[in-house]
């Protein structure tokens, strides 16, 4: 498992690299910064160039970066908030990311594998198929699409929930004066379309993990050992069926990360995800790459968790 | 040569082949035949679009003489625009029309470039082992890790900076959403590789004297191709559904007409005009749905390890 966790830190290295290159691929970025400007001299850019340390050789400026990386400084921006610093940015920025995210997997996990146990018990069922046939309609339906539906029903046509932002802008808005009530209230809509983005796949997933490990002779064993179907369906049957849905939630855990543009996009709400689009749209590298670089580190944090929680639930891997 | 000679002889004989097998089963199939049929419609329509189409596409209604009529914004269906006007004053019918060619040439280019990536790197990691396997592997699990989406619109907005009219437009698109998204079938095709290649028969024939391009592409890939199908039709879906997103965010082709572009203006005036982005999120689900069914439908029939 150290060697695995080991493994990573050349993959690290790799992306930093890339992620860097990717702005010197794209040129100077100073002449970026100013194409649509033509008041400004070449002297002008040349300070920038100064201002902002790319005057000196291109390795020079990685090995910098990389350097202040580990100290937790990713610099300053090029235009977002003034050239306000990323990692005050990000700071700021990852709770609202956050906040959805761990709710809607939360969430999603209490739901999914109940549904996907039962669905696998009770095969070919009525209810099996309903199931089964809803969570594929559901891994087909863009996260955008649905959350424009939602927004479209409960927010405008319904009026139940607010169609957008975080918070009221008026503190007298706020459900009984309680900022708390107020985000909450925010939240519901865009984690209930994040929780049911990530329902579908893990449905399925626990679904047919079930299914295989039910097929298993130590299944049967227990059951004829006289065990309750219950002890014998959660203690023996899910704990084995689990080890797939960790590695999926695990491993897509950056996947899912990544997916914030667009969810917060959709409502409104002031995340990473957002601040990327920003970010690129207006070329500010040091914020990108500073993104780039958290939920990469985030991704390779979920993988290393993954592989433990895999010691914990399967006693053959902790002795190896 | 001798190889297919010898499967057509058995067919001649009244043996069936794994194909016609394999269709058998897949004919029964009551979800993976709904799949095609939702997938040859919409191709159906993206084949004809300039006849099914009553307006060229991203043409603003009464601002050219190829699109007569009087200027309007957000105008709910009728007979006249089955699928109403959106608010740059457009047909959504004829927009989601052509957005069904755009889903479509995206769909098979961007996965064509992943899977012709994903086989080299997938053959040649489980073939050749050792140090080439380290290091593809390694390379590969750089790209699995790294934020897809995000560095995709890097990309795309530096691209627009740099060539601002966005000539090549959906080509590019489609160019950098193919080479980002072959690692996790490469990984697939590796594994399915490293089972075949203790096979006896690849034993044998590697003592027969054949070199190793020829037991890679005349013995181990025709056993991979039933997994390359599936990914195949998966990774079209998945591709579809990351250029949507890619436009719905304003990074796509500014010049093409895709249900992606369509959704984010319904997303603007969503409490004005439903119809806009509806349709075209109602077409984007099915055509995913489409090959979603299709691709699952295929592995039951094609993957022998599932028959019951």
């Amino acid at each position: 498992m150290i060697r695995r966790a080991l493994y990573l830190i050349p993959v690290f290295f790799g992306i930093t690299l890339l992620v860097f290159s990717i702005e010197r691929l794209a040129g100077d970025p100073v002449r970026l910064l100013t194409a649509l400007n033509p008041n400004i001299s070449d002297a002008q850019r040349q300070l920038l160039r100064e201002y902002f340390g790319l005057d000196k050789p291109v390795y020079a400026q990685y090995l910098t970066w990389l350097g202040e990386l580990f100290t937790g400084n990713l610099g300053n921006a090029y235009a977002i908030g003034g050239g306000i610093s990323v990692s005050t940015l990000l700071l700021d920025r990852s709770q609202y990311t956050l906040e959805i995210q761990l709710l809607g997997l939360t969430i999603s996990m209490l739901i999914a594998v109940p549904i996907g146990v039962l669905s696998a018990k009770r095969r070919y069922s009525k209810l099996d198929l309903v199931v089964s046939n809803t969570a594929l309609v559901g891994t087909s339906i863009p996260i955008f699409f649905l959350g424009i539906v939602f927004i479209l029903v409960f927010g405008y046509n319904l009026g139940l929930f607010p169609p957008g932002l975080a918070q009221s802008t008026l503190p007298s808005q706020y459900p009984f004066g309680s900022a708390v009530l107020d985000r909450l209230w925010h939240l519901t809509l865009p984690t209930a379309v994040y929780t049911f983005a990530i329902l579908a796949p893990v449905v399925l997933l626990v679904r047919s993990s079930m299914l295989e490990v039910l097929r298993q002779d130590y299944i049967l064993a227990a059951k004829v050992s006289g065990l309750k179907d219950r002890t014998v369906t959660y203690k023996h049957g899910l704990r084995n069926a689990l080890l797939p849905v960790i590695t999926y939630v695990g491993l897509y855990f950056g996947g899912l990360l990544a997916g914030a543009p667009i969810t917060e996009t959709v409502f409104n709400w002031p995340g990473v995800g957002a601040l990327f689009v920003q970010a690129t749209n207006k070329l500010d590298f040091p914020v990108i790459q500073g993104i780039v670089v958290a939920i990469t580190l985030m991704t390779l944090v979920a993988n290393i968790l993954t592989d433990v929680s895999y010691a914990y639930i399967d006693p053959r891997i902790r002795l190896e | 040569m001798s190889n297919s000679r010898a499967s057509n002889s058995v067919r001649q004989r009244g043996g069936v082949s794994q194909w016609a097998l394999a269709w058998r089963r897949f004919k029964k199939n009551k979800a993976a035949i709904s799949g095609l049929l939702i997938v040859g419609f919409i191709a159906f329509l993206a084949a004809f679009d300039r006849l099914l189409a009553p307006y060229p596409p991203n043409c603003i209604i009464g601002f050219s003489f190829q699109c007569p009529g009087s200027y309007s914004t957000n105008q709910p269906p009728s007979l006249a625009h089955p699928f109403g006007i959106d608010k740059n004053g457009e047909d959504v019918y004829s927009q989601v029309i052509y957005g069904a060619r755009a889903a479509f040439l995206v769909g098979f280019g961007a996965t064509a470039i992943a899977m012709v990536i994903s086989v080299l790197i997938g053959l040649a990691a489980g073939y050749y082992g050792r140090l080439v396997d380290n290091l593809l592997m390694r390379l590969t699990e750089v790209f699995l890790v790294l934020p897809f989406l995000l560095i995709l619109l890097v990309f795309l907005r530096v691209l627009y900076t740099f060539n601002s009219t966005a000539t090549g437009g959906l080509g590019i698109v489609i160019l950098i959403i193919g080479a980002l998204s072959w690692p996790g079938n490469a990984r697939i095709i590796r594994s399915e590789v490293l089972h075949i290649r203790d096979y006896e028969f690849i034993q044998a024939s590697k003592q027969l004297g054949a070199t190793g391009t020829r037991l890679l592409f005349r013995h181990i890939l025709p056993n991979v191709l039933h997994v390359m199908i599936v990914l195949t039709t998966l990774q079209i879906a998945a591709s579809i559904l990351i250029e949507a997103g890619v436009s719905f965010l304003g990074f796509g082709d500014p010049n093409a007409a895709t249900w992606g572009r369509e959704l984010a203006l319904g997303s603007e005036s969503v409490n004005q005009a439903w119809w806009v982005g509806a349709f075209p999120g109602i077409f984007l689900t099915f055509l995913v749905m489409g090959f979603n069914l299709l691709g699952n439908g295929l592995r039951d029939a094609l993957d022998p390890r599932l028959r019951e």
